[in-house]
């Protein structure tokens, strides 16, 4: 086996991505000293927290075999194809690439397919599919944004840059005097409070927030009810109707992600107040989500399946299923075998719990470290730390990441075999069965030999033979290439 | 390689001269060559046509707007499933996975890259890309099989573009053109509602005349019109630049179209979706046909080209940059509207639409498409869209071709539409001109090559790449269009019988035009101070 030569011991990195919260700041300098990462310049105390040292545990366990990626391969192969239900499911901190990949795995498979944002953002999404949305790019609200309303909550603590990145702290084209020239407003929904400094602040009881919603809208359209007593929640719409009405371009923020004690119909209600305010004036949305690329994993499932999340293969062709999701599928009992695409301690609760009665594969940063069980678990790198590719923020603004952890045998082979180049080297194939054969018939010596040879031919295996002899982490996209190739053969398909 | 010599089919090759004689074409290694040793494989194509393969010089297929889109159509999805192909196992290939996917007007991409070489076309380009967004265009690109594919890259509302116009900088507006089309691996220069979006931005959502300032008073649709033409043909781009022009679906644009013709007078340009720029009539009165208005211009002024962007009726989702006239939609049908504003630089609407042959606009739409086809003197100049999936989906060119090339069809449908609005129109007139194979060979095929400059497309002449549609005959053209026999792409028998065999990756062209590199300081200080994406995270 060829020898990893480590990553240079000393490099900066500029313009690095962070997915430590869907903010997806691109202007991170990641130092690395010795082989680890000992810096994260410009990056908030949540993204220095998700670069980390760079250090992951690199185990590759499939039953009671360590360390041997084509058998883990094999065995991962060998209980999806022999599934009569499997469940691919997205996790965090993995590149559009290995979305990509994975996806091909559950096309081939007739699997369902799912993703966090079921679990997380299902509300907005299906809103936004019913009426559509009004938003924007966040350099767009930067630059423009003159009334800046913050729904329930304070940007601070979820996406700590978000204000001085986007809104409302920095200067804009037609914006001067970046905070001075805008107003902001505090919706604070009971506990929810918006951000301190806002220059004017409303409140609403949590039960009042829809209804509030549809009151500021009628409001706009005129048809406030007269002499509504000061205080009252008619007055209060009316009041922020009016201050919304006053600006030339307002940025309506809230928070994508899951408020268990929120109304879930707040959705529907944001998108038709921005509906409304475009009726005379502009407004744009900005919904912020969490880290780990979940806005990726809802792109490409949409344009590889034309639905955001939440597929079910098990016809031959996708089909929507949101009331269907992995949480239903796995609390009824319908999914046999699971595999993890990505970090397993990103999971929802909902699926963990689910999870724990069906055979699971795990290929992801830290899988070997589950919360759950695994039959079999691949460690992967992260997204941006060691692995390459493509992320996407939350205002769907696509952008590449630049891992300082990448090595030269992994970058060698992203750099010829990217999704531009999608067919797999039969080699890689043949490898796998050879050792699923192998591994299915129990042999030893002279048969397991010849499948040693065969393993080290077709370069995914080679790069994941050389990861797995130098102790680092798997590539993710490079094991779910092999994986949907061989699944492919297996099913007869290819 | 292969080898293959394809015998005894009727041939039209227009960019030859070769219109409808029997003769052989020879393939090898991918592309067409003079002649091929006798002992080579043969494919019998007796009473067959054989024609280049189908270039779509203007579609929306792979963007993140196309995304939008898509994500908000899971009704559409719903009814049009889409298996994956039964492709051929070859035990010698590397392993291509075939992948299923969803249809409608904005299908998945595997979807698209199958459906459209199942039609016999082999070269696409998406005509929207925001440049903030390439790389998911790419992306979705590099996962739409079979066809080769290119993007136009949006530069009329760029606020970075508009400063150098401003400021009279021409030199460095050209740089910026060219830096900005290679390092988003574009193709060619997108114009959309020139100045139009950054005023939507505004909350202007009227332009009044090529005139209006669009912020700066030297910043108006005419200024950047100028600049971005003047750019595009100084840097020699194989495309000229690719204008949707003000005013889309306003009542009366026929005048703004016409004039943003002769401000461009003696430049090339390319003029998209003329039929949804061909309305005469007033504002917020009355519509009718400007078709014949655009014809006789074009037809005197030969560095004009256009597309037709023809309304098929069905289903359909309109989806363009220029936000204004989506919200107007919007508001007019009470359909469900996505808005995206993209930073400095356009913008993004969608509104899914239905074309109903007993509405009167709809059928005004129609039929002014049609008379622009009927009408044009040079199918050269004058090419087939249907601005896919604004007008109708690509599914539905074999219809269109249908009713080009067959009077007793289009006259069956001219009974049933709506003919309110009618009056002027020369289709109700009675055209009856009836396109030839090799007309459609031309406005499908020869003609979208030539204006997108690509010499190696659409023709079969020795050296060309070997994209071949092969069909049966058939009196109806909808059917023979919808099912060619055979496609070949860059070689590769993709259909055979009718069926999808084989799906091979397609190329990505791009224009890599050069440009003064200190151009590059200017631009990344200013990202610098206003842009969310770092200069050098930017494009694709």
């Amino acid at each position: 086996m060829p020898d990893v030569t480590p990553p240079a011991a000393d490099l900066t990195v500029e313009h690095a991505t962070c997915l430590g919260c869907g903010c997806t700041c691109d202007d991170i300098g990641v130092v690395v000293r010795a082989g680890r990462i000992t810096e994260t310049r410009l990056a908030c105390a949540l993204g220095t927290q998700w670069f980390g040292d760079g250090r992951l545990p690199a185990r590759i366990r499939a039953g009671a075999r360590e360390g041997d990626p084509v058998a883990a391969l094999a065995a991962v192969a060998a209980k999806l194809h022999d599934a009569d239900r499997a469940l691919v499911y997205l996790a965090a901190d993995l590149p559009c690439e290995t979305h990509r990949a994975a996806i091909a795995v559950a096309d081939i498979l007739g699997a369902a397919l799912d993703s966090i944002t079921s679990a997380t953002a299902s509300a907005g999404l299906l809103a936004a599919q019913r009426r559509g949305r009004a938003t924007a790019t966040l350099g767009e609200l930067r630059n423009r944004a003159d009334v800046v309303l913050f729904w329930g909550f304070d940007p601070a603590t979820r996406y700590p840059r978000y204000t001085a990145r986007y809104l409302p702290d920095p200067e804009g084209l037609f914006i001067t005097g970046g905070r001075r020239g805008r107003t902001v407003i505090a919706a604070d929904i009971a506990a929810d409070r918006g951000p301190g400094d806002a220059d004017t602040r409303v409140a609403f009881a949590a039960d009042e927030e829809v209804a509030a919603l549809s009151l500021v809208r009628a409001a706009l359209r005129g048809h406030s009810l007269p002499n509504a007593p000061e205080g009252s929640l008619d007055a209060r719409a009316a009041t922020l109707a009016t201050r919304l009405r006053a600006g030339a371009y307002v940025a309506i923020v809230s928070d994508g992600e899951p408020a268990p004690h929120r109304d879930p119909r707040r959705s529907e209600a944001l998108i038709a107040l921005a509906e409304t305010l475009n009726a005379s004036t502009r407004c744009a949305l900005s919904t912020l989500r969490a880290g780990g690329n979940r806005s990726g994993a809802d792109a490409v499932m949409t344009w590889q399946t034309g639905y955001p999340a939440a597929v079910d293969f098990g016809r031959g062709a996708p089909r929507y299923r949101p009331a269907d999701d992995a949480a239903a599928l796995l609390a009824r009992g319908e999914i046999q075998v699971a595999l993890i695409v990505g970090s397993p301690a990103s999971v929802p609760a909902s699926i963990r719990d689910g999870l724990s009665h069906v055979s699971c594969a795990i290929i992801g940063p830290s899988a070997s470290e589950s919360p759950f069980p695994a039959f079999a678990a691949i460690d992967t790198g992260r997204a941006g730390v060691h692995e390459r590719g493509v992320a996407v923020r939350l205002d769907d603004v696509p952008l590449p990441l630049r891992p300082a952890l990448e090595t030269p045998e992994v970058a060698a082979f992203r750099d010829l075999w990217g999704p531009a180049t999608p067919a797999v080297a039969r080699a890689t194939v043949s490898a796998i069965c050879a050792a699923l054969a192998a591994g299915e018939s129990g042999a030893t010596g002279e048969a397991s030999a010849t499948g040693h040879r065969a393993r080290e031919s077709g370069p995914e295996l080679t790069v994941a033979a050389a990861l797995a002899a130098a102790g680092r982490p798997q590539d993710s996209y490079i094991l779910l290439r092999a994986l949907g190739a061989t699944l492919a053969h297996l099913e007869g398909a290819a | 390689m292969s080898s293959l010599r394809i015998t005894g089919g009727t041939v039209h090759d227009p960019a030859n001269n070769i219109d409808g004689e029997v003769r052989d074409i020879c393939v090898l290694n991918g592309r067409i060559v003079a002649s091929l040793p006798d002992d080579a494989p043969r494919l019998d194509a007796r009473d067959m046509v054989v024609m280049p393969g189908g270039i779509d010089l203007h579609a929306h297929v792979a963007s993140a707007s196309v995304n939008v889109a898509r994500r908000m159509l899971p009704e559409e999805h719903a009814m049009d499933p889409a298996r994956a192909p039964l492709l051929v196992r070859d035990r010698d290939a590397d392993i291509t996975i075939p992948r299923s996917g969803s249809g409608g007007t904005v299908p998945s991409t595997f979807t698209t890259g199958y459906r459209y070489a199942g039609l016999g076309y082999t070269t696409v380009f998406d005509a929207a890309v925001a440049p903030v967004s390439a790389r998911d265009a790419h992306a979705q690109f590099d996962d739409t099989p079979i066809i080769d594919t290119g993007c136009y890259i949006l530069m009329g509302n760029d606020a970075y573009l508009h400063r150098q116009i401003a400021g009279g900088e021409h030199e460095r507006a050209r740089d910026y053109v060219a830096w900005l089309l290679r390092t988003t691996k574009g193709y060619a220069v997108k114009i959309v509602n020139p100045g139009g979006i950054e005023l939507w931005k505004r909350n202007v959502r009227e332009i009044t005349s090529l005139d209006d300032a669009a912020g700066d008073p030297k910043v108006t649709p005419r200024t950047i019109l100028e600049t971005l033409a003047g750019a595009a043909n100084a840097l020699n781009l194989p495309h000229p630049v690719h204008i949707h022009c003000n005013n889309l679906g306003v009542a009366g644009n026929v005048g703004t179209t016409l004039d943003t013709m002769r401000a461009l007078s003696g430049r090339r340009a390319h003029f998209t979706h003329l039929q949804f720029q061909s309305y005469a009539g007033e504002r917020g009165k009355s519509y009718a046909s400007g078709a014949r208005q655009i014809s006789e211009y074009m037809a005197t002024h030969p560095e004009t080209s256009g597309d037709v962007g023809q309304v098929m009726f069905g289903q359909a989702c309109t989806l363009t940059a220029d936000g204004a006239v989506e919200y107007l939609l919007h508001a007019s049908t009470g359909r469900k509207w996505a808005n995206i504003d993209v930073e400095l630089e356009t913008g993004c609407g969608v509104v899914p639409y239905t074309y109903r042959d007993k509405a009167a606009m709809a059928s005004l739409q129609w039929a002014i498409g049609l008379e622009l086809f009927l009408l044009s003197g040079d199918p050269w100049r004058l090419v087939l869209s249907t601005d896919h999936p604004n007008g109708g989906s690509f599914m539905s060119y074999p219809e269109l071709i249908h009713l080009l090339m067959d009077r007793s069809f289009r006259d069956e449908q001219i009974k049933r539409i709506n003919p309110k609005m009618l009056a002027g129109s020369a289709l109700a007139d009675g055209l009856s001109r009836e396109y030839t194979l090799n007309e459609i060979a031309i406005i499908t095929r020869a003609g979208p090559a030539r204006l997108l400059g690509l010499s190696s497309k659409g023709h079969l002449g020795a050296g060309a790449d070997a994209d071949i549609t092969i069909y049966t005959r058939d009196a109806d053209r909808s059917r023979m269009f919808a099912t060619p026999r055979y496609v070949l792409k860059g070689g590769t028998m993709v259909v055979e019988e009718g069926q999808l065999r084989r799906a091979p990756q397609g190329r990505r062209h791009q224009a890599s035009p050069a440009y003064d590199p200190a151009v590059e300081r200017d631009i990344k200080q200013y990202f610098g101070r206003y842009l969310s994406v770092a200069f050098e995270n930017y494009g694709a």
